[in-house]
């Protein structure tokens, strides 16, 4: 018994490239899992992403403060502390034990402590001490909460001073700048407003790209092997490996192309993430992206020309590039034995690519190196070709 | 007949029976886990590997020595001081001088330093003259944990010496404030609570575990009705597993699944977390208990998902990428309160989020199963709800369809077994 994907022997398509390409295009049209895979996956990623970090920064966090002193004092800084953007002052517990209890089941971030005697201790120069905690199990609304925290204290404390000077009968006009005597401003270029999006959509979504590349190629190839159909396409080809892959393959290529010029619209025209460099790198970088990933994924294929295995392993390097590719955790700072798999991964490059051109508006000269590091997979690929073609000729199923 | 001797038994017999059923379900299961290597891989590699290489990639937890290079127009003892303070803390390291910020900023383009710190001319003299002297630090901004250690460094710093200074002026112009603002006036003290080293490893792992936990279940569970669908030549075995009532056969299956990622599950909660240090505030039966309906509701979700598998492999392509789905829409990174409306209700139908949000709370924070009392109700909905649309599809798609294949099986395994009778018989012959 004859097993071929459904209906793919139905068209009689002449044996040459373009035939090739027809019968790939045709099997595409038929599975609607390829459908799911080259189109409705990432679209949905795309848009989901984009749409979830649109805020840009979470606001208004729920936070407490356990006002043990209840004075001037300790109700000026409450004040200070809910008029701040980032805090959503919710909870006001009466104790360090019912504020954690909070924090622990979640209904607050972090809270404010202000300890007994507070105003009283200060003035004598007892040196009362004012904590606050942050829940860091959770990075983002945590870390927003100490910089506001720490604000506010910063600010209490340069008051308080104001009014220890005052208490002495100095004029506290003389001491405006013990406010701040040193202050550094911190300058974000790029993305003056920690927009989240900007930082994570644009690495990513790419990245994301770049793991429905691979299954999808690996998936198109392994079929042929899984029925048996390899053979057929190799006849097509005249025997020839290479035109059989491209032909196989092309198709693909120029479907996320467009795909990628539409995820390259989507973060800077629609979502407005910055853009302050040339287009024309950023579009060759796309370019070159969709075929390295390809052409990893026809390496990965040519190492282990077994279907299973081979999505197996495209599916554990596309996730772990969300890590690996040091998009949040930088590769500096990484243990240098798995630093260097960064570089496996064509989205690495990608996302240099993107930080230099996009973010920082640098010509082509600085990303040279890396557009150089796409062209490395399409090599290797060619030298692994060999493989395919055995497995092409004689095709063997392995469950 | 048959009605005779189903009436004569008594209600424990029928009790019995389907237990029995049950159990021959379950213990095919195992068979049919044992004899496809791509569940095999999944229960064995995904659970075991990928938390320990995840762990590994964060494991150094906190960025450190951010690289800087300062443009110092000044040159002052103050801005020195300002510089080595800066350099002194753990998060920032100062690489050099640069004679301006054209010099800085092409060292920042080649990726030399990821911030230049820019002291004005006549910073020491503001200072002096009791106005706030004003330095700028630029940060390139293409990874958020580096400005954020930048941001703590320099933060603490500008504290630290503004708490100094202050002292300093009150004393020149008030010697009697001296005695009582001597030192730091006010101390700030800040603790993470929690995750107390502030480690980006320690934040994401628990999450990622559950993550894990969840899709290695729903991947096996939709292999394995993949193979269900596959074509007969492709496994030769009979994959059906079936015992007459579909919520049985469902059960079967799960507590197999359940059985055989019990020793994952508790290697990832347990085991995983003690190795790499990461907090381990909560009681580990309780977390098993809070992980029951998780684990569960995944299954049932894994049996939805059997209803549109028609291929081992298709599984790969159509669910590998929705653990980034997951990940997004738990709220570990992004807080579920403060998620647009669509994708909050979205992440409230599986279980991960509620997996992920209760995990965290209890391994990280050291929460007490009733303190994260919504979270288990909702985990039990879910389990319930999923399974419902889980029998759903298993009754009307998944099990018509596999019947449909049982005769062309039957077939094909007779032909092949024929094939080989035949070979053998000639090779013992040759």
């Amino acid at each position: 018994m004859k097993t071929e994907p459904r209906g793919s022997k139905v068209w009689i398509i002449p044996d040459t490239v373009k035939g090739i390409m027809v019968r790939s295009l045709i099997q595409i049209a038929r599975r609607p899992l390829m459908w799911v895979g080259l189109f409705l996956l990432p679209l949905f990623m795309f848009l989901f992403i984009g749409t979830m970090l649109d805020a840009g920064l979470p606001t208004r966090i729920p936070a407490g403060i356990v006002d043990k002193d209840g004075t001037k004092l300790s109700r000026g800084i409450t004040q200070t502390l809910s008029g701040m953007q980032m805090v959503d002052l919710k909870e006001t517990p009466n104790s360090y034990t019912q504020a954690r209890q909070m924090l622990q089941e979640g209904k607050i971030y972090g809270f404010f402590m202000i300890p007994e005697n507070f105003q009283s201790d200060l003035l004598s120069g007892r040196k009362p001490a004012i904590t606050f905690y942050t829940n860091m199990a959770y990075y983002v609304p945590g870390t927003l909460l100490f910089k506001t925290f720490k604000a506010t204290a910063i600010y209490s404390k340069a008051g308080v001073a104001m009014e220890v000077v005052q208490d002495v009968g100095q004029n506290p006009e003389n001491f405006a700048s013990l406010m701040m005597p040193v202050n550094v401003t911190s300058r974000c270029i790029g993305n003056p407003q920690l927009n989240y999006g900007i930082y994570l959509g644009n690495s990513f979504m790419p990245a994301v790209l770049q793991l429905m590349i691979m299954l999808c190629t690996v998936f198109a190839l392994g079929q042929e092997v899984k029925y048996h159909t390899s053979p057929r396409l190799m006849k097509m080809a005249h025997g020839s490996i290479a035109r059989a892959l491209f032909g196989k393959l092309f198709p693909q290529t120029v479907i996320w192309w467009v795909m990628a010029f539409f995820l390259t619209a989507w973060m800077f025209r629609f979502n407005h993430y910055p853009m302050y460099g040339q287009w024309w790198v950023i579009a060759l970088s796309q370019l070159l992206y969709v075929v390295a990933s390809q052409a990893f994924a026809v390496a990965v294929f040519g190492i282990l020309p077994n279907l299973r295995f081979s999505l197996s392993v495209c599916a554990l390097t596309g996730i772990l590039t969300f890590s690996i590719a040091a998009y949040s955790f930088p590769v500096q700072s990484m243990y240098s034995g798995l630093a260097i798999f960064s570089y496996l991964m064509p989205a690495r490059y990608n996302f240099l690519i993107y930080a230099n051109t996009a973010l920082n508006g640098l010509p082509f000269h600085y990303s040279g190196i890396w557009f150089a590091c796409y062209l490395v997979y399409p090599l290797l690929a060619i030298l692994l070709m060999g493989r395919i073609k055995k497995a092409f000729v004689k095709p063997v199923y392995t469950p | 007949m048959r009605y005779r001797n189903r009436k004569k038994r008594s209600p424990w017999g029928h009790v019995k029976a389907w237990l029995t059923r049950l159990f021959r379900v379950y213990a095919h299961e195992f068979t049919l886990v044992l004899h496809d290597k791509g569940l095999l891989l999944f229960f064995g590699f995904l659970p075991f590997v990928y938390p320990v290489l995840y762990s590994l990639i964060y494991n150094p937890e906190v960025v450190r020595e951010v690289e800087m290079i300062v443009v110092d127009h000044d040159r002052t003892p103050l801005s020195r001081e300002l510089v080595r303070n800066i350099d002194a803390c753990e998060q920032a390291w100062v690489m050099g001088y640069a004679a301006d910020l054209a010099e800085a900023r092409e060292a920042m383009n080649r990726g030399d330093c990821y911030a230049i710190l820019e002291i004005p001319e006549g910073f020491d003299r503001k200072v002096g003259r009791g106005e706030t002297g004003n330095a700028v630090m630029y940060c390139e901004m293409s990874l958020l944990l580096r400005y954020k250690s930048l941001l703590i460094a320099v933060t603490n710093v500008m504290e630290e010496m503004g708490s100094e200074l202050m002292t300093e002026t009150i004393n020149r112009v008030g010697p009697l404030v001296g005695t009582i603002t001597d030192g730091n006036l006010m101390p700030i003290v800040n603790a993470s609570l929690g995750n107390i080293k502030s480690g980006f490893d320690s934040f994401i792992m628990p999450a990622v575990i559950i993550l894990i936990l969840q899709q290695c279940l729903i991947l096996v569970v939709g292999m394995a009705g993949g193979a269900k669908h596959e074509n007969p030549r492709m496994t030769l075995y009979n994959p059906y597993n079936y015992m007459g009532s579909t919520i049985g056969t469902m059960l079967g299956q799960a507590l197999c699944y359940m059985t055989i990622m019990f020793i994952p599950c508790v290697f990832m909660i347990h085991y995983v977390p003690m190795i790499f240090r990461f907090p381990m505030a909560g009681n580990v039966l309780e977390e098993l208990m809070f992980l029951l309906p998780m684990t569960l509701g995944c299954v049932g979700m894994g049996f939805v998902f059997q209803a549109v598998v028609t291929e081992r492999e298709s599984v790969f392509v159509s669910w590998v990428v929705t653990s980034l789905l997951f990940l997004l829409i738990s709220g570990i990174i992004w807080p579920r309160y403060d998620m647009p409306v669509v994708w909050r209700w979205l992440g409230a139908i599986f279980p991960s989020t509620w997996g992920v949000e209760g995990f965290v709370k209890m391994n990280t924070d050291g929460s007490r199963l009733w303190q994260v009392g919504s979270e288990y109700i909702n985990l039990w909905i879910l389990a319930v709800v999923w399974w419902i649309a889980g029998w759903c599809a298993q009754k009307w798609v998944v099990h018509p369809e596999i019947r449909r294949h049982e005769l062309q099986r039957a077939v094909v395994v007779a032909q092949i077994k024929a094939q080989r009778t035949e070979r053998d018989e000639t090779e013992v012959q040759g």
